[in-house]
């Protein structure tokens, strides 16, 4: 009986320690996010993340709108640099990748005209294998 | 030391390591500042995509309503008090489907007058959004600090707008995170409907090029919409009425042509901004126009009433 109990406690124990160490893994992510998304950029209201594994890629469609500054955030894990993202237009034409840029954290982007894109983002698997990938989209709001 | 009281030391030692790891989760959920939640998973791998996988099954932005309200005002358009939900209709919303999707409504009426400096409206208005908040179980997304800090900035423009639109942020990680989002894309869907309304009315009487623009833009954002929706179609008589509703709009959209031409972007590294350069044009028709503008006062109609 004794035995039964320890066992429990201890799985109890581990599943605990492993919620508390994902919980506090991710809320870095998202302090991570949310230290770039600060006045004058304002929150689109939304807040996009995706578990991904090795080579997975997150996708997601956009419309930018002609005459504003975006700024686009991505992060995992707790540390800065672990998100290799792209941005491509409907055409498929690369129009950013932040590969280029020691995979900055943030970028902002000044629209000129309306344009429809697709973010592409994963993980650096030289960084990180797996895990949470958080991303955020503010605007200028005096551009 | 017999095997017994091995056991009953790791007894002892894993109730404490428990009651200390318990101990600090619930001191953490009273200290941070974000919701403890972010662990639960609730993505959708798309098997079907090769190597790709989506946000909740799709990942989908929808413009925020406060683009469309600093448009408005950078157009030197007069207030109108007209294009904001009356308050009065609010007692009416006794469904979640109701409160939820006015929940958008009033977040894009609230952007609007505030915009415009409407203080003493936006007071209300932000009351009537923290009501239905708590009737739909998600206060936390405009507790009591939010409420703070919403009345000391309430003539303050730039800060507000950073503080609703956080607070919609929340609610929307919130929603997503409990299994909820059948909620949360109401919530998209009532702030996009709104601001696309403001637009298609003010085109009625103001002939303003960059109006006109924007509302043809709204074609992506309308499909994206339409995705994130679907999943609920069968969810309620409603879910289904709004989506036909939204796809018979999507047919007006499609016959808008957005011409587009790709230019290479410049970059400022120091700056870390690049200039997207490529440029695009849209051509709507006054016919397509005023279909649109019908159209879309009857799905605010449908929301609103």
């Amino acid at each position: 009986m004794m035995r039964k109990i320890l066992i429990v406690l201890v799985f109890l124990t581990g599943f605990i320690g492993l919620s508390n160490v994902t919980t506090a893994q991710v809320d870095k992510t998202v302090n991570l996010c949310t230290k770039y998304l600060v006045p004058p950029y304002i929150s689109d209201g939304q807040q996009y993340k995706a578990l991904l594994n090795e080579d997975e890629i997150a996708e997601f469609h956009i419309t930018f709108f002609g005459g504003s500054v975006y700024r686009i955030i991505a992060a995992s894990g707790t540390t800065e640099g672990n998100v290799v993202f792209r941005i491509y237009d409907k055409e498929r034409n690369l129009l950013f990748t932040n590969a280029d840029y020691d995979n900055s954290t943030y970028w902002d982007f000044k629209f000129s005209s309306t344009i429809d894109c697709i973010i592409e983002a994963q993980l650096d698997n030289d960084n990180l294998q797996s895990g949470y990938l958080l991303m955020l989209v503010g605007f200028k709001q005096n551009n | 030391m017999t095997l017994n009281l091995v056991i009953k030391r790791i007894l002892i030692f894993s109730i404490t390591v428990v009651l200390f790891q318990s101990f600090f989760s619930c001191q953490n959920k009273q200290t941070t500042t974000e919701d403890k939640i972010e662990a639960q998973v609730d993505q959708q791998i798309d098997s079907n995509a090769t190597q790709v996988i989506m946000f909740n099954g799709a990942l989908f932005s929808i413009p925020s309503p406060y683009q469309i309200s600093l448009l408005i005002k950078k157009e030197k358009i007069d207030f109108n008090e007209e294009m904001i939900n009356p308050l009065q209709n609010t007692s009416n919303y006794t469904s979640n489907f109701k409160k939820a999707i006015n929940l958008g409504v009033l977040g894009s009426d609230l952007a609007y007058l505030n915009i415009y400096e409407q203080t003493p409206t936006a007071i209300k208005y932000f009351s009537r959004i923290k009501a239905l908040s708590q009737e739909l179980d998600i206060s936390s997304c405009f507790d009591k600090k939010i409420i703070e800090r919403v009345d000391k900035n309430m003539g303050n423009q730039d800060s507000l707008l950073v503080i609703i639109s956080n607070s919609y942020r929340k609610a929307d990680k919130f929603l997503k995170e409990n299994n909820r989002n059948d909620l949360g894309v109401l919530i998209l869907t009532g702030g996009f409907i709104e601001s696309l309304y403001s637009i298609t009315q003010l085109s009625a009487n103001i002939k303003d090029q960059e109006l006109l623009y924007r509302i043809g833009e709204q074609k992506n954002p309308l499909e994206n919409l339409i995705k994130i929706i679907s999943p609920y179609y069968n969810q309620s008589d409603d879910y289904s009425k709004l989506s036909d509703m939204l796809i018979d709009l999507a047919y007006d959209f499609d016959g808008i042509d957005i011409n587009y031409t790709y230019e290479k972007p410049t970059v400022d590294v120091k700056n870390k901004l690049t200039v997207i350069n490529s440029k695009s044009k849209v051509v709507v028709s006054d016919a397509q126009l005023t279909t649109i503008r019908e159209k879309v006062s009857k799905i605010r109609d449908f929301i609103i009433e």
